[in-house]
């Protein structure tokens, strides 16, 4: 199954890509929510389902969650 | 220096470590065929010397304890930090109700949004339970499922709003929590110590094969890790919701239309 | 196949980096600095990884079975969990020099001067 670690590690890189070059925070927030689930499977396909899970956790509900929060923050103290 | 001067500068050092970088990649043994022994090793072996089946976990909790006793006390430093740079500045005026910006709609909460989030978030907090408990017998652990509690508290506050959810994770309990996960992932380092052996060994009962509660001193460093990192991510979690809370003295409706 | 890793981690690295370099909010460098530590995540487990072999977790395959290498899975488990937190002081800090200056624009602060 080579093509599939080579084709998670070309999506990973994509939705890296993706974080970056979205420069409005809103929707950087969902591009890191989307690169969270990108690296879990990434790392399943790796064979690390404890990573993964660790990763899906984080990267996709908490992170963008306080980045979320940060936003609405700074927004509201202006 | 000027932004063009800036980019500028990262671009010829990019293009000075490209073929270093390119050599090193070349260098590195090839993907899929790694050299080192010392994970093999740790496969071949421990699984009987200390009858857990999670090798990530053995190595989390005790092949490589002391790394991890670093990195829990790295957490508990940067959730304090956090605390106290939000906390410190955020002044006595603050209420339940959530900060506005004029001419936002506010939309009110579905009665769908609220049942699948109350069954939910208690599902998910069981869930995040098991996967702390059979850390050392299947994938996951105290950080997985630790994060796991603290995102199901996020789906209470989904549900119910931000005065419920305050009552619930209130901020005393989630830090004693916190403190105590930490406190007590100390004590399993000091105890051996205490007694002349090296600090972090496996002093408890190893258990069976494949059992719940297998692994000796793994169990309680498990559980440890599982309530700091829960306590940590709703501490952090709650502060960052309460600073997008708005002055008390607003007379505009809330999210609750109230 | 055989350097891709290195090639998709280097890569992440960098694009990180001209993020950070070209960032207009604070918010958004913060996000390309996950980008970077993600780029050590690929590059860590890696690492690791045997072709034709299983997770390290004996559960459902005896051991002796060709698994990976576990050492790499523990080290970045750690670090995910403890990077969204830190990530987090990082944007509490961000949050104060909204406070403090008014702006969240890297461009737009200076150094504090000394009091003359």
């Amino acid at each position: 199954m080579s093509w599939l670690v080579g084709a998670a590690l070309l999506l990973a890189a994509i939705s890296g890509a993706f974080v970056v070059l979205s420069r409005d925070p809103k929707r950087q927030v969902f591009a890191l929510s989307a690169n969270g689930t990108v690296l879990g499977v990434l790392f399943f396909v790796l064979q690390a389902p404890d990573v993964a899970l660790s990763e899906i956790a984080v990267g996709t509900a908490v992170t963008p969650l306080l980045f979320l929060a940060a936003i609405a923050a700074s927004k509201a103290g202006r | 220096m000027s932004e063009r001067g800036r980019l500028a500068m990262l671009l010829a050092a990019l293009l000075l470590l490209a073929p270093v970088a390119w050599q090193v990649a070349l260098a590195l043994p090839a993907f899929g065929f790694p050299t080192s022994a010392y994970g093999q090793t740790i496969n071949a072996l421990v699984p009987h010397m200390r009858r857990v089946s999670n090798m990530v976990a053995a190595v989390n909790f005790d092949v490589r304890g002391f790394d991890t006793i670093g990195e829990e006390l790295m957490l508990l430093a940067a959730t304090t930090g956090a605390t106290v740079l939000l906390r410190g500045s955020r002044g006595e005026n603050i209420g339940d109700r959530a900060a506005r910006l004029p001419g936002r709609h506010l939309a009110g909460r579905a009665d769908g949004t609220v049942l699948v989030c109350r069954a939910a978030a208690i599902l998910l907090m069981l869930f995040g339970v098991y996967v702390v408990l059979h850390g050392t017998v299947t994938p996951g652990g105290g950080f997985q499922g630790g994060v796991i509690v603290a995102s199901s508290l996020l789906l209470v506050y989904l549900g119910e709003g931000y005065p419920a959810w305050r009552r619930i994770a209130r901020a005393p309990v989630l830090a004693l929590v916190e403190g105590l996960g930490a406190f007590a992932f100390v004590v399993a380092a000091a105890v051996p110590l205490a007694w002349g052996r090296p600090a972090l060994s496996n002093i408890l009962p190893l258990g069976t094969w494949k059992d719940l509660f297998s692994g000796g001193t793994m169990v309680v460093v498990n559980a440890a890790v599982g309530f700091a990192v829960a306590g940590s991510f709703g501490l952090i979690l709650g502060e960052f919701m309460e600073e997008t809370r708005g002055p008390e003295d607003e007379d505009m409706p809330d999210e609750e239309h109230r | 196949m055989n350097v891709l890793p290195w090639i998709v981690a280097a890569w992440l690295f960098g694009i990180g980096l001209y993020g950070i370099v070209t960032s207009r909010n604070y918010v958004h460098l913060i996000g390309c600095l996950s980008v970077c530590q993600s780029a050590t995540y690929v590059l860590l487990l890696g690492i690791g990884f045997v072709w034709g072999s299983k997770p390290p977790v004996f559960y459902d395959h005896p051991p002796g079975t060709p698994a990976v290498d576990p050492i790499l899975h523990a080290l970045v488990l750690t670090d995910i969990v403890v990077g969204a937190a830190v990530t987090a002081l990082l944007l509490a800090i961000a949050l104060q020099v909204q406070k403090r200056r008014g702006t969240i624009d890297p461009r737009r602060l200076r150094p504090m001067r000394d009091p003359e």
